[in-house]
């Protein structure tokens, strides 16, 4: 058991370092020149020079390499060339609105998907099956910023019920939370269903039948016991899913987190806060799928008891 | 004997590395023996003995780790792939599950031309024809070749294989458990099969199986292994008829048979077949052995021939002073 | 083949394969359909005050923010989301399925680096990534399809793996070396001929995944620059008007919805027809 949280921290540390090299290649092979950009127009050859000896842009690959990765240790990502400020402050700054939104829209992804899910196990081939199915294919296949906008357009423009985005109350919090929680609860009632339909199938249900429990407590403690686990990893990977989104909710409905730090560098051409966002939401998924990995056994003895 | 026999297997050994290196499993430990053409070597053992290890080693499937396999006075280790590549036309392979050993996506006409195909024997137009003669050679209905291996029964997919294995007209056949994922009914037929196959094609066949009763009907020489081991080497009469070591005994008294009076009394073997990677020390049989002296932990024995029947040969310390080194 | 049949039966293969056949229509024949040039601004194609024309008697579907015919942006729209989704998605599943098929069948320190640099990929979210490639490479439609290819190819990359490895260690493989096979040849007849379906079920869902890509990376504006029109741009350049002139925003949404999601049905009824796992699980 120790053995293998050993091997998945190392693991996980591995794409780290690999993600850092990955992030500092992409910085490196930039056309865009930073130092006519820090610069100014009118530099001459002398400035840029000295800019660049500064920046420490004329050495060699690894060694500038090195230097980024010692300070990204020191938890420095670099300088945005427009807003002359650290991005890892501008970042912090919006770090917490962004981990609010994650959460509340997990949780809601798992309230309603699971829910969905057992529910379209029960009533397997009847027509409440069937819908929500289908709904749960609409949500999986609609881009996230059409739904955002929709759900915009009716709850905060047409019905007035909602503020049309912002931040600082739980009303703001609402209409992007449960846009993600809805489009993401698609993937979590599908697994949910499938996993519960195969657990269903499985003797021992027959058995706890057999004995008299009732449907709900065959449901509820036996059958949902067993069809969770896969749904544990999911989360996992649900944490990689959100940070893919997290640019287009927070800007359409204005959320400060990270996500709209990013919308605006990426209009402005920000190259160095684009990276920053890019970095970080790797570093939450590569933590997320490790913590997953590490829950999964304590949750699924079978697997406690292979390794 | 002859001094150069069809085929030889000289103390081959075959050890596996598992864990990058941390566990050694000696599959196959230092066998030996000699075979002639036409003839059936029957390989008996249990899970463990090494016995399907053994089967691919002697086809160069496998690259054994020590010893040389010699077939057609060929040492099959110092081919080039390309030579290798030839010289399995003449040394085929059945496989024991019929369902897995067939690709499901080919037809049963694919199939059987394959190995024609792939050492570009005879013109496209001809292989066809040689593709029918084959499958009705063995049994097989006439309009079989269109269709997929899962129309079929176990039995009729073993036809399927066997076409596959002697299509190229080989001389060497390896056959592991063929019939023991068939039904009873359905084996002698196969059984019959093959051995009609070799009385007209001339084949040599080595015939892997752990049910004795099935090598006693078709095997000429019988080897019994254990754990990687031969502990006993003779002809199928010596074999059933006089077996020396106690493991061919427990063997034999297992084999259902059908006249009560020729029922003796079950010999029940101790305990379970160790694990290949931690075997025993002396007499790997040791343990399960309700005839163990105290030299069998400790030294294992050597394979020594018998004196009444120099062809008959036995690991076991019991029967050290009866027999005479080779 | 009795697939094929089976497949024309349900319903939502009728619907999808309907839906993408409009949109692959509309697309080759844009110049036929469209009743304008999708560039070209009218001037009375705005109000007064200038802002876009809902639907009328002359322009349809009503006009975008620069006066030009919305319908006609839509149907040369889809002839742009089809091209990058095609092209995108061809390069990923051939970039995939290479590298799939190397790790898998080699195994060895070639195939676990192979994985491990996947594993790797993965670790960067799609979006974020497309994002950053697409900042730092300079726009255009092909470097659109390429950045989109690069983040999905890891994902083929992944299925084509696992399934070689199993097919690789079937017993059919080694009979298949035993009566002399070369690996071309078992790659070519027996492990290529098994991948197919696979990569069949990927290519179509991941068509989806490509198109989704290729509309948010436009509506955020670093995908298909306007003035050439993509239903994701149309999104973005709208975005002002979407409480006056809502059917701006909606209608290109609508028509994104109905792609990826007749894609993604197509997808998952070939992979429950082709999965003999999941066969006789009624989804």
């Amino acid at each position: 058991m120790k053995n293998y949280v050993i091997k998945r921290i190392g693991h996980s540390a591995i794409i780290l370092l690999g993600i850092s090299f990955i992030t500092f290649l992409l910085l490196y092979i930039l056309p865009a020149d930073p130092v006519r950009q820090i610069a100014g127009r009118s530099a001459t050859p002398e400035t840029i020079a000295n800019i660049r000896r500064e920046l420490g842009l004329d050495q060699p690959l690894l060694a500038q390499y090195w230097h980024y990765i010692s300070q990204l240790a020191q938890g420095d990502l670099g300088r945005s060339y427009l807003q002359k400020t650290e991005v890892t402050l501008l970042i912090q700054s919006r770090l917490t609105p962004t981990l609010i939104l994650m959460i509340s829209a997990i949780f809601l992804e798992l309230l309603f998907g699971l829910t969905a899910g057992i529910f379209a196990s029960v009533k397997r081939g009847k027509n409440a099956d069937k819908s929500i199915m289908i709904a749960s294919f609409i949500g999986v296949s609609s881009p996230q910023f059409i739904v955002a906008i929709l759900v915009l357009y009716i709850f905060a423009v047409k019905l007035h019920w909602f503020p049309i985005g912002g931040y600082g109350t739980f009303h703001n919090l609402v209409l992007p939370a449960m846009t993600l929680g809805i489009l993401g609860s698609g993937w979590y009632s599908r697994v949910m269903r499938s996993s519960m339909l195969d657990v269903l199938r499985n003797d021992y249900i027959r058995t706890a039948r057999a004995k008299g429990a009732s449907e709900g407590r065959v449901i509820f403690i036996h059958a949902f016991r067993n069809a969770i686990l896969p749904i544990v990893a999911m989360i996992g990977i649900d944490i990689g899913v959100f940070m893919g989104g997290v640019v287009v909710v927070e800007s359409v409905f204005g959320w400060p987190g990270i996500g709209q730090l990013a919308w605006q560098a990426i209009q402005r051409v920000d190259i160095p806060i684009i990276m920053g966002v890019t970095l970080v939401s790797a570093i939450a998924i590569v933590i997320g799928n490790l913590i997953a990995d590490l829950i999964t056994p304590f949750v699924d003895p079978r697997i406690r008891i292979r390794q | 004997m002859n001094s150069h026999p069809f085929l030889s297997v000289s103390d081959v050994t075959k050890t596996f590395q598992e864990n990058s290196g941390k566990n050694k499993i000696k599959a196959v430990d230092g066998v030996s023996f000699n075979l002639d053409q036409g003839e059936t070597l029957g390989i008996v053992g249990e899970t463990g003995s090494g016995k399907s290890t053994l089967g691919r080693l002697i086809l160069n499937l496998l690259e054994p780790t020590s010893g040389t396999v010699t077939f057609n006075s060929k040492n099959l280790s110092s081919l080039s792939t390309k030579e290798m590549r030839t010289s399995r036309r003449e040394m085929q392979m059945i496989f024991q599950d019929p369902f897995s050993s067939l690709d499901p996506r080919m037809t049963v006409g694919d199939l059987i031309r394959e190995p024609l195909d792939i050492h570009k024997i005879k013109s496209k137009q001809d292989r066809h024809e040689l593709v029918q003669s084959t499958a009705k050679s063995v049994g097989l209905p006439a309009n079989s070749l269109d269709r997929y291996p899962h129309e079929f029964s176990g039995g009729q997919r073993q036809r399927i294989a066997i076409a596959r294995a002697i299509i190229t007209n080989p001389k060497l056949i390896v056959a592991d458990e063929p019939v023991s994922a068939l039904d009873v009914s359905i084996q002698s037929q196969i059984l019959n099969l093959l051995l009609e196959l070799q009385r007209k094609l001339e084949l040599t066949y080595i015939f892997i199986s752990h049910d004795l009763s099935v090598v006693q009907h078709i095997a000429d020489k019988i080897m019994v292994l254990y754990l990687g081991k031969v502990v006993e080497f003779g002809t199928n009469f010596e074999i059933f008829n006089n077996p020396h070591h106690p493991y061919t005994k427990a063997l034999i008294s297992a084999v259902p048979k059908i006249n009560p009076h020729d029922r003796t009394d079950r010999i029940v073997l101790l305990g379970d077949i160790p694990s290949t990677t931690s075997k025993p020390p002396g007499c790997h049989f040791n343990p399960r052995c309700h005839l163990a002296m105290d030299m069998c932990r400790v030294v294992e024995p050597a394979l020594l021939a018998i004196k009444s029947d120099p062809g008959h040969q036995v690991s076991c310390h019991l029967f050290v002073d009866e027999s005479f080194t080779q | 083949m009795s697939t094929l049949k089976r497949l024309i039966k349900r319903k939502v293969v009728i619907f999808s394969v309907a839906i993408i056949g409009i949109i692959v229509s509309s697309a080759i024949f844009a110049p036929l359909i469209a009743p304008f040039a999708p560039e070209t601004q009218f001037r009375e194609g705005l109000t007064l005050e200038g802002s876009p024309l809902g639907p009328n008697s002359k322009f349809i579907l009503g006009t975008d923010l620069l006066g030009r015919d919305l319908l006609s942006r839509l149907i040369y729209g889809a002839r742009t989301s089809l091209l990058i989704g095609l092209l995108a998605n061809g390069v990923a599943v051939l970039i995939g399925t290479f590298f799939g098929i190397i790790a898998g069948f080699l195994r060895g320190r070639i195939g676990s680096a192979i994985m491990r640099f996947t594993d790797l990929m993965m670790a960067f979210p799609a979006l974020l990534l497309a994002i950053t490639l697409s900042a730092i490479f300079s726009p255009s439609l092909f470097i659109v399809a390429l950045v989109i290819a690069m983040v999905n190819w890891v994902q083929i990359a992944r299925v084509v793996y696992t399934q070689t490895l199993s097919i690789s260690e079937k017993e059919f493989i080694e009979a298949s070396r035993s009566l002399g096979a070369t690996n071309t040849r078992i790659l070519r007849c027996h492990i290529l001929p098994h991948l197919a379906p696979f990569i069949l079920v990927w290519s179509t869902l991941g068509i989806s995944t490509t198109v989704l890509l290729e509309a948010t990376l436009s509506y955020l504006g670093i995908g298909v620059r306007p003035p050439t029109p993509s239903w994701g741009n149309i999104i973005f350049e709208n975005q002002t008007y979407f409480q006056t002139a809502p059917w701006l925003v909606f209608l290109p949404g609508l028509a994104i919805v109905m792609f990826a999601l007749s894609f993604n049905f197509l997808g998952d009824a070939l992979r429950d027809e082709l999965d003999p796992t999941q066969r006789g699980r009624e989804n």
